[in-house]
């Protein structure tokens, strides 16, 4: 059976079921590339250009990871996912980075994705992708079918029954069988925001999100707020925001800030993002201008320090359950 | 009498207050840090054991600061708490209506907005260390002035220049050049001054709504042309509390003293562990590729606590008795 080696990194927080499913209805096997740690890292920042944002960089390094354990490595090129809204040009890039930066890398399956102009591009992209693997377009679209519902049940257990991605991934990723759940239970509740492979990867997150539920919170993430909320409150925006990520957060952002239950927002960003210098400044202005929600906004790279990372928010916590006991 | 310990162990210096029941300062101590945690709290317990007689007895203990779980495990502490909330804590003692505090001690820089009472912001420097003390420490070494006398300096500029405080480094190649160009020392120094608080300003204070009373604590504190800048800057008076070096040590104090009055006894463990010894060591766990570098913390030889691992093989293997963070 042919291997496909996806990398632990990026767009897996968001896509992996769809994509696992996809191949395994073709017939491979799909591999995953470990979970980051710090060999991951040192070998991505060694690899990447220095320009590049933590996660790019740590892309670099799960590839090296699955290099002679896999076939092929998926490599998509992310340049669109909605109309008229674009991915960050660091993410578009990635495969050509990828491929200059000298590693002697297998077989790739490359696809463009571009949906800016329709969503029909989306299908003729499958098609691309399983050519790789048979010229039958009946079995093909099949697959296709197959890995979106797969990727639906992903996405309703966040969105809707407030599942947090890595545990969710778990179904998928083979880890466990039964995803340890998070129960919706009556604790406060803090917004947390950030892409997805930062907040998610426990290295590069420093265990944030685990550290929060520690304190004794309930972490709410932009992926567990459904897209047609996200989509609502971002177009209050002046501006339409075009890049799809950052209108995740945004729209995350300013849903949290009307809900009663949340009662603080904290923001990670990598040094180095460009959107995010743009996003987060937005978010940390409508933040501060509501006076009513305590904020924190957190920068994560390859050199950031867990003791400057625990005290933040340590601090934060204190603040929060202080304010909460002199409302009491 | 009961009297609370409160122990604040940070980069560059480790500060000791005893307080007593109505959070009054008895005693406080200022020492150097000077790389060795363990050390120099020992130091300071052997220096405070002199001062307290047997009428004092010590009900509670605070740590914070960088070094706080590794001084909360060689002293039994009551309380850990972060050095944000720990001078929070302690402004808004001393000065009950306080808004806001700023803080600069020997490698970091914080600001902290209060609000009837309470913290409702805060901000850290980041990845600059620029402005804090030890920058201040090291100008005033290569001027070859006492740090202490480097502030009065200040105060006697008559025409402060202007200095880059962007970075300690161009600051320093600026204000060499200057001294090169004829300027007076004074002017120099207050320039300085003006740079760093400008930097601090637009840095750690940037976004934040800066309303008096306005608090002025840290190490930092001491220097007379900074808080001539800070005034000069925000264009209102500066509040530097009588112990504006010891702060976070006198939060730790009081929150002990919460803590110990909630849960009735106190972890401390004697004077007596002034003549244990402690010793730490550190090695690289060869478990996965995180290859984690674990420290353990021994009081004569029996190992008290672990940490460092991501994993908690190591912490958890340990049925320490404080629990750590």
């Amino acid at each position: 059976m042919v291997t496909v080696g996806i990398p632990r990194a990026l767009f897996y927080y968001y896509y992996f079921p769809l994509w696992r499913d996809f191949f395994r209805q073709l017939g491979a096997e799909v591999v995953l590339s470990a979970p980051t740690n710090k060999k991951i890292v040192n070998q991505g920042v060694a690899l990447a250009v220095d320009e590049a944002c933590l996660p790019v960089k740590l892309f670099y390094g799960h590839v090296v990871d699955l290099i002679g354990k896999v076939d092929m490595i998926f490599l998509p090129r992310l340049v669109s996912t909605a109309r008229k809204e674009y991915i960050c040009p660091k993410l578009m890039g990635l495969p050509d980075m990828i491929k200059a930066s000298g590693i002697a890398l297998p077989k790739l399956i490359e696809v463009n994705i571009d949906m800016s102009k329709s969503d029909r591009a989306l299908k003729q992209a499958a098609l691309a992708l399983g050519r790789y693997f048979t010229n039958n377009e009946l079995r093909i679209l099949r697959a296709w079918n197959l890995a979106k519902f797969s990727q639906q049940q992903f996405e309703y257990l966040q969105a809707d029954s407030g599942q947090l991605a890595l545990e969710a991934l778990e179904l998928w990723n083979g880890e466990s069988d039964y995803p340890r759940l998070q129960r919706q239970e009556e604790r406060p509740r803090i917004g947390l925001l950030g892409h997805g492979y930062n907040i998610y990867d426990r290295y590069i997150s420093m265990d944030l999100i685990q550290k929060l539920q520690k304190l004794g919170a309930q972490v709410v993430t932009a992926e567990n707020i459904p897209a047609d909320i996200i989509e609502e409150e971002a177009a209050r925006l002046p501006k339409r925001m075009f890049w799809t990520l950052g209108k995740r957060q945004i729209g995350a952002a300013f849903h949290f800030l009307k809900r009663p239950d949340i009662i603080g927002v904290i923001h990670v960003a990598s040094f180095g993002c460009g959107p995010d210098s743009l996003v987060g400044e937005l978010i940390e202005r409508h933040m501060r201008r509501a006076k009513t929600m305590p904020f924190l906004f957190l920068t994560i790279d390859e050199h950031t320090g867990e003791a400057g990372v625990v005290t933040r928010l340590e601090a934060f916590w204190d603040m929060i359950s202080w304010r909460d006991a002199q409302c009491r | 009498m009961r009297v609370y310990l409160g122990i604040d162990v940070g980069s560059v210096s480790t500060n000791l207050v005893v307080m007593d029941e109505r959070r009054e300062i008895l005693h406080s101590l200022y020492l150097r840090t000077q790389g060795q945690p363990i050390r120099t709290v020992k130091q300071g317990l052997v220096k405070l054991q002199a001062l307290l007689d047997d009428r004092y007895e010590i009900s509670g203990v605070g740590t914070t600061g960088s070094a706080r779980n590794l001084t909360a495990v060689i002293v039994g502490a009551d309380t850990v708490k972060n050095e944000i909330t720990a001078h929070a804590v302690a402004a808004a003692h001393l000065v009950p209506d306080v808004q806001t505090v700023l803080e600069i001690g020997g490698q970091d820089s914080k600001i902290i907005i209060l609000r009837n009472g309470v913290i409702s912001d805060f901000a850290m420097n980041t990845v600059c260390a620029a402005g804090t003390g030890s920058f201040l420490d090291q100008q005033a070494a290569r001027l070859g002035i006492p740090v202490e006398e480097f502030g009065k300096l200040a105060l006697q500029a008559e025409n402060p220049v202007r200095i880059a405080g962007r970075c300690s480094v161009f600051a320093e190649s600026d204000m060499i050049h200057k001294q090169q160009m004829g300027h007076s020392l004074p002017d120099i120094i207050a320039g300085l001054c003006e740079a760093l608080v400008r930097n601090y300003l637009n840095n750690v204070g940037k976004g934040k709504e800066i309303l008096s009373p306005i608090v002025f604590q840290g190490g930092v504190a001491a220097n007379a042309g900074m808080r001539q800048a800070f005034s000069r800057a925000l264009g209102t008076e500066v509040i530097v509390p009588e112990h504006f070096g010891v702060m976070g040590a006198l939060g730790a104090a009081i929150l002990a003293q919460e803590t110990v009055r909630q849960k009735g006894n106190t972890n401390f463990r004697g004077m007596s562990l002034v003549d244990q010894e402690f010793t730490t060591r550190s090695f690289e766990c060869s478990g996965c590729a995180n290859a984690c570098e674990v420290i353990e913390i021994s009081m004569d030889g029996q190992p008290l606590a672990r940490w460092g691992d991501r994993c908690g093989k190591w912490e958890n293997s340990l049925s320490a008795s404080l629990k750590i963070s």
